[in-house]
Formats: structure tokens, C-alpha cells, sequence
């Protein structure tokens, strides 16, 4: 990471208060400093990857909405630098995102929040109508959600994640939940499907991937287990062989 | 232009679990047995060898051993009041397909129900009163006994080689064991599965404060072993993709290890792949079953007839198959009348959460499927209910299966849903938490019940199976109870913080909360109240036989698999030994 | 968390890996010096070879790149009589645990490319040994070799040690072993379950796919 991004992140220093009562996760306050209006750094750092799904402009959102999800800083790589955009492109102009696996008869209706998904959309059609709904609303302020601060990025965020905004159909809550579910299974993955990259993720937490004989580690409880993780995709060499178009029907 | 084909003696609707073993005992007892699975073949050579299959994305996140949803799915509400719409895509319970059924795919926890179980309802009329039952629960007695079945739980277990510890072999306490059992003729097949990190530390904790842990039944094999068939199984080597993964070592016991190769090699036994019935064929008196229809992966349309049909298709498509058969009469909650659909049941499904120092390190991606430390001191009806207010219980265990990082990084209550405070949560608690599972049982209310829905429809134009579905008030109230208990053990780890999670309405199905879907085709005493009489005979249609969770008149505190197993034992043997030498009805 | 319920945790977590270690014996508790291990590792040098690259024709392994873990276990094994050699057993029991997790780390420090095998020529045989190390047989039984040696048997750490590139008669003969029972230090009889199903002509194809590929390095 360039140095002025890690400067940037380091002043802008989100303090996030853990609370101890058993309540349901909900999102906290970042704890800001007033007044702190500097752009959002461009992601210079990191080669953007050819996409087949994402259009400039909705690339443009994309890249700077998944680092606020998952933002770079010194545990480990945020969501560009771990190809999460990379990711989100193949999965969204593959199968899954044409509706693999998606029941998509009608009739629809809207249902009780215990019944699920129920709109129409595939994915990708999810994706590219509220981006672009997204896209039009900054475009006629004059701006786009790149452009903003990371404090504004994040509101921005938080006014999707739990406001009840339509995106010419799709409720901005639904675009919310199912961009931050991708983008923390593009981080996650293995590597082989774009995402990930290097493993980076797995050896921020520790988690050793795919080949997994664990018969006698498993009694040595307690042990700090520092075997370096391996994908399903890796050669001999350790090379990984990239393939995002596994199907999810076998 | 459908096709007639030739005569069988028996058809078997879904070749999973217990279509496997019911194949071939019937083929080996020299019927011409036609198995028709809607699924593909699989083999652990090649289809299940990894590294590929240790794809956490495609298996568990995209679910891809699944039931396309595209083509079927099942439709759900939690109320009458409500519209049901089509689950769109699968969460909560996840049906399987496949050769070999969704036991390809499944964990291999492997428990009995206790004798208590079987009896329910005259059990807790006996010990608590008549009163003492929510009026709306409609639990009833099996019709079999945990004597009747304790023979055939014993011969599915070392069909399988169940690892565990005995806690009760004839009515003597066995230390290290479960001493609620209830007993057994003698001691597991393999000895018990190595502990992990987790199970060590609820097991200290469990007996510092009273408890009986034990250690976790487990399918996949804790040695080398060779079943009745001359099968043999591999020692499992704690990979941490059990569920929802299918096992490349040969390691779980699945019918592709424990019985398809003798069952493919036997000449009676005829496997039709790809082929998903659309309906039991009766005759005009609609009390005998002429054979199935059949659609082929290519569409086109076959009947074929059969002196007995044994439907075998998982809980739910046994319900809608005989619902597009016409066979029985369609519950109606309402009146209460009718049997098909009526109890169906699920889990009751609550954590806890306990978080360590960043020096505690838990490993939790070593793991089998089975390999947990658990309690059953509430489960069931193993304490006194009385002050309780409730009925029903759960096991309680430190029996994490994975550390899978897409869907496991258990982060504290409080901690933001993304952004930098979610990740370094997520940094400091992924290798430094245990969850505990409490698995708790399931009531049957008049409410809950499953029938055709009269708007959505499957790929092949037939209407899909309607779940009307929500969590009884007493399981809820159990579930708070038994939660509580959990976080008192986690905290005599000596966790920094412990969270407990009981289970709270309305039923979503949003969250995976286990595929334990009971009920629908019950078996009972009285044709009124159940679809099935004792040995899992239609008391409408006695040439149809139907064999899985749907006969299960509630759901007990534990996996439903052994029970099913040792049932399809015990069916079995009354169709061989009874029904084939004088067909009619057997009750 | 307070004090007292911090020290009951460690007490538990230590008492639980102690167990644990004395189960698995002395292997891997102490951690080994490479540079330590050099001067150990001129003892082994006659038949492993100055860069530990063995001696292919007479079947004593390549030891370059093999995970510390796995070698220290071996030496710990040899010097407790559970896996038995009459060159071996001596060399392994003269050595403390300090010096054997130290040449250990040394050998697995150490990377030298790998050489050709006389016995990687038959295409027959190549080809069914990379079916079994990447796939297996579903008839014999057999799984892939690469579930727990890696992707061309490269091996994987705590798991299972690099096969490609071994002398292709130390792999022979050690299946032999497995399958014998003259070997049996696999704890959970991992290796015996495998070896059950090989037959001599799937030894002599596994043996000759792996010394033909490069060794890790």
C-alpha cells in the first residue's frame, strides 16, 4: 500500500466501542474526528483486473465501496488488494450471477423478512440496476461516491445498510446485504476464484485452506498451528491456477 | 407417450441412505428391486477427492450437493393467515440429491433417541399430568418401542462403525459414556473419536460443575474398519469439511462406502439415475398401488409397475409424493382431520459463544464432523420438567465441525457489521472462540404442517410442497432454559466473555438452523392420527411403505439419522419376514 | 477476564497440551537451530549426501526440503525402536531432542534441485501413478495420494512429507514396509489403510511417477 493511503488510514483511526450485552451485531458509530474532509485515496496501488461484468463507472463504485468494507490497515489486506473486485466481476458475469440455482418463478411478492429473497432479479441484474440508480444519484449532485471522503463513503454506506431507499426496484437494503455477503466471500475464498490473493486473508486469521490432514495436530491442543495455508488451486510450486468458473451444481 | 416398462417387484423412490439398505436387503432376498434416484451418480473416486472438494464456497456457501432450487424448492410460511412464497434459494435446511442421498454429504453425528422418546406423550402424561402440555402441541406416541428397536439401532451402527463410548450396555452405567442413555446390547463398532481442543475444555468445565460429558457418536471412522458387508472405512483425519462436503479418504460412513458396492454388484438390483417421479400410480380402488411415473433427465415419461412401492425420498418428498398421489387424506388444521401433513416438526437450534485471549489457541478447522465433547443432563426428558413450564430439551456440546472462514468468524455482540472494527474483530476471535451447539428437540403443534402449495410449481409443472411452519412457545421457552445452562459452562472455561444465543420466533428461513425436517407422514397406533401403522406400512395404500424423518411424530433432542437407520432395519425385516410371504395389511 | 479465571484457562491449556505432547512423545517441543544441525548432519552426510540429496540407486532417501516436523518424528521413532533399521536405529539414539529437532531443521533449510531416476521411463507406468496421485482408483479402493502429500505429492506440513523426487526404491521399499507391517509408525494407521490396497504393480507406477517429478526446492 502507497504511503499516503497508509498515512490516511492511520489518522483517520476508527474507534469502534465492543459492548458486552448479548444483543444482535448492529452496526456501531465509527467514532470520528470532526471536520475531516480528505478524498478517499485512489486505489493506485493495485492493478485493476480486466472486467467482463463491471462497466468503468460501476467498477468506479465498486472499488471504493468494497474497501470501506473491508478496509486495508496494518491485520492485513483490505478488499482491493485481496481482489475482491476481481471476485465480485467473475461471480456476478458467471452463472451465479445469471441466477444458477435461483428459484425464479413468479408470481412475487415482497413476503415477511422470515420468507427471504423475493425479487426477481438474478444477481447480476441486482447489481447492475442499483449501481446504476446509485451512479444517477451522484451523478446529479454532481459527484460520485468515489469521490467523497472515506467518513462520507461510510455514511453513505450505513444510509443503504439500514435505510429504506429503492433503487428503481431494489431495496437499497437488499443491494447492501448482498454486496457486503460477496465481498466477504470474495476476501474469504480461495484463491482460485479470483479473491484472496495470495492467501492473504487466510494468514491474517490463520486459517491453513485446503489440504487439511490435521490427524496429529489435532492433539497437540492449543498449539499454534503455523503451517503456511495452500489452495485448492496450488501447483507443485505453489503457484495458483485461477479459475473463477466453477460451477455451484456439480 | 409414456413408456410401460417391464414388472418390478419393488420400486425404491430416492436411492440415498435408506433406499440403499433397503435395496438390498430386498435384491439379496432375491426380489428384482428398481431403485429410481432423480440425482446423479457420485463416487468417492473420482467426485469426492480433494484438494477440489475442499471448496468452502462451492459446497457450503453455494450449497452445490444441494437440491437445485431452480428447478424445485418448497414454499413456506410461518402462519394460515400468510401467503407462502417459494424459498428462493436454501438456508435454513438444505434437501440433498444424489446417489447415496444427502448421507454423502452429512456430518455423521449418530444418536439414539432415548426410550422416553418413542412414548411421549403418555410419558409426560404419566410424569407431569394431563395439563401440563401447551393445548395446542399434538405430540404422540411412535407406535414402537426403544425395545423394538434397540437390535436394529445396534446392527446400523456397525453397519456404519459408529465411534463412541457405551454409557449403558444392559442397564449398567459404563464411565466415560452417556449414563442417560437409554441401553444398549453392547459396546460402539470403533472406539471413540480423538477430542479436539474444544471438547477437552467443555468436558473439564462439564464435570466441574456436575455434568455427564461424553464423547460425540461419530460415522466417520476413528480406525480402520470393515463392516457386516466386508466393506471397508478409512480413519478420518479431521479436516474440517464434513457437512456439506462429500469425504475423499473413504473416511465417512456414506452408502457409497457402507453398502453401494455390494448393492451394485447384486444383479437384482436395477439403478436408474436422473429420474424423478411425478407420482404413485394407484388402481381404481385407490387402496393398491400399481407401480410410479417417472420422468427421465431427457423428459420423456416412463411407468413403472411394481407389486410394493417404498418411497424413500427424504422427510419432505415423501409427504409430496403422496400428496400428488392421492394417497391418504390431507391434513387440515382447522378441523384437525387428515393425516398427511399433519405434525411436522424441526430443531430448535441455539449457541453460545464463548471468546478467549488471543493465547488461547482453538484450531477450530480441526475438526471431523463428529468429534465434539457433548451433555445430554438436559436433553429430553433426562431432568425433572416439573417447575419448568415446558417440555423437550437439548443436547449441549462443544461440537464445532469447522473453521471455514466464509461462514465461521464468530465475532462479539456489539461488534460492527464491517469496515475496520469488524475486521480486526474477526482477527482477534477467529482462532480464539468455541461455540457450543444446543440441539434441542422439536414439538409438534396443530399449526405446523405440510400440504400442496396452490400457486408455485416445479420444473415439471407439479405444484411444490407448502410448509406452514413456527416455533411452538415451549420450544422457545426450552430453548432460553437450556441456553442459559450453556452459558454457565462457558464461563467455567474460564472464556473473558460468554454469549448465549437462545433460539427466539418467528421461525426464518434465512438461517441455517439444520436439515432435521420430521413429520408429515407419521407413524402411530391409530390410522385418525397417523399416516403409517408400526412398521411404517400406509394404513391407506398397504402396498406402499415410506421410510425416513417424515415418520417421526415429533422431533427429540437429537440427529435424526440413527433413528431413521435403525427404523429401515426394523421395517425391513417385517417386509421381508411378513409382508412378502402374505402382502396385506400388517397392523 | 480476572486473574484467578485467567490462570484456571492456562492451567487448562497447559495441563491439556502437556497430556497431549506426552502422547506424541518429546517430538516437537523443542525448536531446532539449522546452523546447530549442520555440524550434527556431517555424521549423515556418508549415505544422505552433502545437500541431503541421498543416494537414489541404493534406496536412501532425499532429505533436502522434508518438513521438520516430519523428520524430527522419524529420528524420534528410530531412537524408540517404533520404526526399526539396523543403519538407522544407532545413528537416531545417539542424539538428544535439542539435536535432533537441530539436523531436522537443518535438512529441511536445505534446497538443492533435484535428479533424473532410472526408473521414470515406462509411460504405462508414469501414467498410472499420476492417475492415483491425483485422483485414484474407486475399485481398489484407493483415494489420491495428493489428499494428504499435496498437489504432486509436495508435501504438506504436519500432514504428510514430500513424495516427488524421492528415490523411486526408498518409496518401493517403504510402501513394501507399510504394506508389510514392518513399518507401522503411522499413528491411526493411515499409511497401512493405503498401502492395503496397493498392489505391486501400483507400487512400482507411484514409486515411478514420483521420483520423476521435481523434488521441491
Amino acid at each position: 500500500m502507497d504511503q499516503s493511503r497508509r498515512e490516511f488510514v492511520k489518522t483517520v483511526g476508527v474507534l469502534v466501542p465492543v459492548g458486552l450485552a448479548p444483543s444482535a451485531v448492529t452496526a456501531a458509530e465509527p467514532a470520528q474526528p470532526a471536520a475531516r474532509t480528505q478524498a478517499a485515496p485512489a486505489p493506485s496501488a493495485v492493478e485493476r483486473p480486466l472486467y467482463v461484468f463491471f462497466n468503468a463507472a460501476e467498477a468506479d463504485f465498486i472499488e471504493a465501496a468494497v474497501e470501506r468494507l473491508i478496509p486495508a490497515d496494518e491485520t492485513g489486506p483490505g478488499a482491493l488488494q485481496a481482489g475482491v473486485t476481481n471476485y465480485l466481476d467473475k461471480q456476478l458475469g458467471g452463472a451465479w450471477g445469471a441466477g444458477e440455482r435461483l428459484y425464479r418463478s413468479g408470481p412475487w411478492q415482497p413476503g415477511a423478512p422470515t420468507q427471504g429473497y423475493q425479487l426477481p432479479f438474478t444477481p447480476a441484474e441486482l447489481f447492475h440496476v442499483a449501481i446504476r440508480a446509485i451512479n444517477t444519484s451522484f451523478e446529479k449532485q454532481g459527484t460520485t461516491f468515489s469521490a467523497l471522503s472515506v467518513e462520507q463513503q461510510d455514511a453513505y454506506l450505513k444510509s443503504l445498510e439500514s435505510g429504506s431507499d429503492d433503487l428503481d426496484g431494489v431495496p437499497a437494503k437488499e443491494f447492501f446485504s448482498m454486496l457486503l455477503k460477496m465481498t466477504v466471500e470474495g476476501y474469504f475464498a480461495d484463491p482460485v476464484y479470483g479473491g484472496n490473493k495470495d492467501m492473504a486473508a487466510w494468514k491474517m486469521i490463520g486459517f491453513p485452506g485446503a489440504y487439511a490432514d490435521y490427524y496429529t495436530a489435532i492433539d497437540r491442543h492449543g498449539i499454534k498451528f503455523e503451517r503456511e495455508p495452500m489452495s485448492l488451486a496450488s501447483d507443485a510450486r505453489g503457484h495458483i491456477h485461477v479459475n473463477p468458473n466453477i460451477p455451484a451444481s456439480i | 407417450m409414456t413408456q410401460t416398462l417391464k414388472h418390478a417387484d419393488v420400486v425404491v423412490i430416492g436411492v440415498g441412505m435408506t433406499g440403499s439398505i433397503i435395496a438390498k436387503e430386498l435384491a439379496v432376498a432375491g426380489y428384482r428391486v428398481v431403485g429410481l434416484e432423480r440425482g446423479q451418480p457420485h463416487f468417492t473416486v473420482p467426485d469426492f477427492q480433494s484438494p477440489s472438494v475442499h471448496d468452502e464456497l462451492r459446497f457450503d456457501v453455494r450449497k452445490a450437493l444441494m437440491q437445485d432450487n431452480a428447478r424445485e424448492t418448497v414454499t413456506f410460511r410461518n402462519e394460515s393467515s400468510q401467503t407462502a412464497l417459494p424459498i428462493r434459494r436454501w438456508e435454513s435446511f438444505l434437501p440433498g440429491t444424489g446417489l447415496g442421498g444427502s448421507q454423502v454429504h452429512w456430518n455423521g453425528q449418530t444418536y439414539r433417541f432415548h426410550e422416553t422418546d418413542f412414548a411421549l406423550a403418555s410419558h409426560v402424561r404419566e410424569r407431569y399430568g394431563a395439563k401440563f402440555l401447551d393445548p395446542d402441541l399434538t405430540i404422540q406416541d411412535w407406535g414402537v418401542s426403544y425395545a423394538d428397536l434397540e437390535p436394529h439401532y445396534d446392527r446400523f451402527e456397525y453397519l456404519m462403525g459408529t465411534a463412541g463410548k457405551a454409557g449403558n450396555i444392559k442397564g449398567t452405567i459404563q464411565p466415560g459414556g452417556d449414563p442417560f442413555e437409554s441401553p444398549r446390547a453392547r459396546e460402539y463398532p470403533t472406539r471413540p473419536m480423538k477430542e479436539h481442543f474444544q471438547g477437552a475444555m467443555f468436558r473439564k468445565a462439564a464435570i466441574d460443575l456436575g455434568y455427564h460429558p461424553f464423547p460425540q457418536p461419530s460415522s466417520n471412522m476413528s480406525e480402520p474398519y470393515t463392516n457386516p458387508e466386508g466393506l471397508k472405512l478409512n480413519p478420518c483425519v479431521f479436516c474440517g469439511f464434513c457437512e456439506r462436503f462429500a469425504c475423499e479418504h473413504f473416511a465417512k460412513a456414506v452408502p457409497q462406502t457402507f453398502i453401494l458396492p455390494v448393492l451394485m454388484k447384486n444383479p437384482n438390483f436395477e439403478l436408474r439415475t436422473g429420474c424423478q417421479v411425478q407420482r404413485i400410480n394407484l388402481d381404481s380402488t385407490r387402496k393398491k398401488a400399481t407401480g410410479v411415473t417417472y420422468i427421465d433427465a431427457a423428459g420423456r415419461e416412463f411407468e413403472q409397475p411394481a407389486s410394493l412401492v417404498i418411497t424413500t425420498a427424504f422427510a419432505l418428498n415423501n409427504v409430496r409424493l403422496l400428496l400428488l398421489s392421492g394417497i391418504g387424506e390431507p391434513y387440515d388444521p382447522k378441523t384437525g382431520k387428515g393425516a398427511l401433513g399433519r405434525n411436522y416438526a424441526y430443531q430448535t437450534m441455539s449457541t453460545v459463544g464463548s471468546f478467549f485471549d488471543e493465547d488461547v489457541y482453538v484450531n477450530p478447522f480441526m475438526a471431523s464432523g463428529a468429534s465434539g465433547t457433548l451433555i445430554n443432563d438436559f436433553a429430553a426428558d433426562n431432568f425433572d420438567h416439573s417447575n419448568l413450564g415446558f417440555i423437550g430439551g437439548a443436547f449441549i456440546g462443544a461440537v464445532n465441525t469447522n473453521g471455514r472462514p466464509i461462514l465461521y468468524h464468530p465475532v462479539p455482540p456489539g461488534t460492527p457489521a464491517w469496515g475496520k472494527g469488524w475486521k480486526e474483530a474477526v482477527v482477534k476471535h477467529y482462532n480464539h472462540t468455541v461455540m457450543f451447539s444446543l440441539h434441542g428437540s422439536s414439538m409438534a403443534q396443530r399449526q405446523n404442517y405440510l400440504d400442496l402449495d396452490p400457486t408455485y410449481k416445479d420444473a415439471w409443472g407439479q405444484p411444490l410442497l407448502r410448509m406452514t411452519f413456527d416455533f411452538p412457545k415451549n420450544d422457545l421457552r426450552m430453548a432460553d432454559y437450556v441456553t442459559a445452562k450453556g452459558v454457565e459452562i462457558g464461563n467455567a472455561m474460564g472464556a473473558k466473555q460468554v454469549v448465549g444465543t437462545p433460539r427466539k420466533g418467528p421461525y426464518t428461513i434465512t438461517q441455517y438452523q439444520t436439515t432435521h425436517n420430521t413429520g408429515g407422514t407419521i407413524m402411530g397406533t391409530s390410522p385418525e392420527t397417523s399416516m403409517l401403522n408400526r412398521y411404517l406400512q400406509s394404513w391407506d395404500v398397504p402396498n406402499v411403505f415410506v421410510v425416513g424423518a417424515s415418520v417421526f411424530p415429533q422431533n427429540p433432542s437429537w440427529n435424526p439419522t440413527d433413528t431413521i437407520g435403525a427404523l429401515t432395519y426394523w421395517m425391513i425385516d417385517a417386509v421381508k419376514n411378513r409382508y412378502m410371504k402374505n402382502p396385506g395389511a400388517l397392523v | 477476564m480476572n486473574e484467578r479465571t485467567r490462570r484456571t484457562v492456562r492451567s487448562i491449556v497447559l495441563a491439556l497440551s502437556l497430556f497431549a505432547a506426552g502422547s506424541y512423545g518429546a517430538t516437537g517441543t523443542a525448536t531446532g537451530d539449522a546452523k546447530r544441525g549442520k555440524a550434527v548432519a556431517a555424521a549423515c552426510q556418508a549415505c544422505h549426501g552433502a545437500n541431503g540429496e541421498g543416494i537414489r540407486a541404493s534406496g536412501f532417501p532425499r532429505l533436502a526440503g522434508q518438513t521438520a516436523v516430519y523428520l524430527d518424528k522419524q529420528l524420534a521413532d528410530y531412537a524408540a525402536g517404533s520404526r526399526t533399521n539396523a543403519v538407522m536405529m544407532p545413528f537416531a539414539k545417539s542424539l538428544n531432542d535439542q539435536q535432533r529437532a537441530d539436523v531436522a531443521a537443518y535438512y529441511a533449510s536445505m534446497k538443492p534441485p533435484g535428479s533424473a531416476d532410472a526408473a521414470a521411463n515406462d509411460p504405462k507406468l508414469l501414467a498410472r501413478g499420476r492417475l492415483l496421485s491425483g485422483t485414484g482408483d474407486e475399485a481398489k479402493h484407493l483415494q489420491a495420494c495428493g489428499n494428504c502429500h499435496g498437489p504432486d505429492a509436495s508435501g504438506v506440513a504436519w500432514s504428510a512429507p514430500y513424495l516427488a523426487g524421492q528415490s523411486s526404491k526408498y518409496l518401493a521399499d517403504a510402501l513394501g514396509a507399510w504394506k508389510s507391517g514392518a513399518r507401522k509408525n503411522d499413528e491411526g494407521m493411515l499409511m497401512a489403510t493405503v498401502a492395503m490396497y496397493l498392489d505391486d504393480a501400483d507400487i512400482a507406477a507411484v514409486s515411478a511417477y514420483f521420483s520423476a517429478l521435481e523434488p521441491p526446492h
